[in-house]
């Protein structure tokens, strides 16, 4: 062993990719995807009949160049509904209501999903560019915690 | 040929934490500066006694004078 590092990801995704983490999250956590799409009717409390909370997805760096703006993901599970969207300044941002969930567990709700974003980004993106390098994923499992470990093998000359 | 092995754990909110195995010396250097442009900022590095090492394509040559 050399070394140990601790990274703070960074997500900087034209909005295929950063749905896809959307998707990728929400299915890992049993949501479904209703719709995505440009444009879509905002998510509201008047729509939903319950309270709303709306997160930052952390990390996430403004996308400029119209990489997506006003994309709307909208996800779905236990009278919980989430809608992840890209605002015109490319910030990306999660919103949650359901009925008869207190404003603490949409919170902590919205704060999951958008972490569980961020992860499903990160593994999507180390095994585009860890191919790329000639890695060899040789286990991928997922721990008790959630957390995603991979054991990678690479030769080199 | 050589071998390096890496085992990397993605937290539930994305936290990235790599392991870098069979390196001896600065070249796991290379190695950490490709993590950091795939995923993000460095936000520690714990260097074990390897690190320390003599890099693996450093060759000393101990020249004797008279």
């Amino acid at each position: 062993m050399s070394a140990i590092v601790i990274i703070t990801p960074i997500v900087i995704a034209a909005w295929p990719a950063f749905g896809s983490a959307v998707a990728a999250a929400a299915v890992s956590m049993g949501f479904t995807v209703l719709n995505e799409g440009v444009n879509q009717t905002r998510l509201t409390e008047h729509q939903q009949g319950g309270l709303t909370v709306t997160l930052d997805v952390p990390n996430s760096a403004a996308v400029t160049g119209g990489l997506g703006r006003d994309q709307r993901i909208r996800i779905a599970r236990d009278g919980i509904i989430a809608e992840f969207s890209r605002d015109a300044r490319g910030r990306d941002s999660v919103c949650v209501t359901g009925e008869g969930y207190s404003q603490d567990a949409l919170r902590s709700m919205g704060e999951e999903l958008a972490g569980r974003t961020v992860q499903q980004y990160v593994l999507a993106k180390l095994k585009t560019e860890m191919a790329g390098r000639g890695m060899d994923l040789v286990e991928e499992t997922v721990g008790e915690d959630n957390s995603v470990r991979l054991r990678v093998r690479h030769w080199q000359n | 040929m050589k071998t390096r092995e890496y085992e990397i754990t993605i937290s539930p909110t994305g936290e990235v934490e790599v392991h870098l195995d069979g390196f001896k010396g600065k070249g796991c250097l290379e190695a950490i500066r490709f993590f950091e442009k795939v995923i993000g900022e460095t936000k520690d590095v714990r260097q074990t006694s390897a690190f320390y090492e003599p890099d693996e394509d450093v060759q000393i040559h101990n020249e004797q004078r008279h």
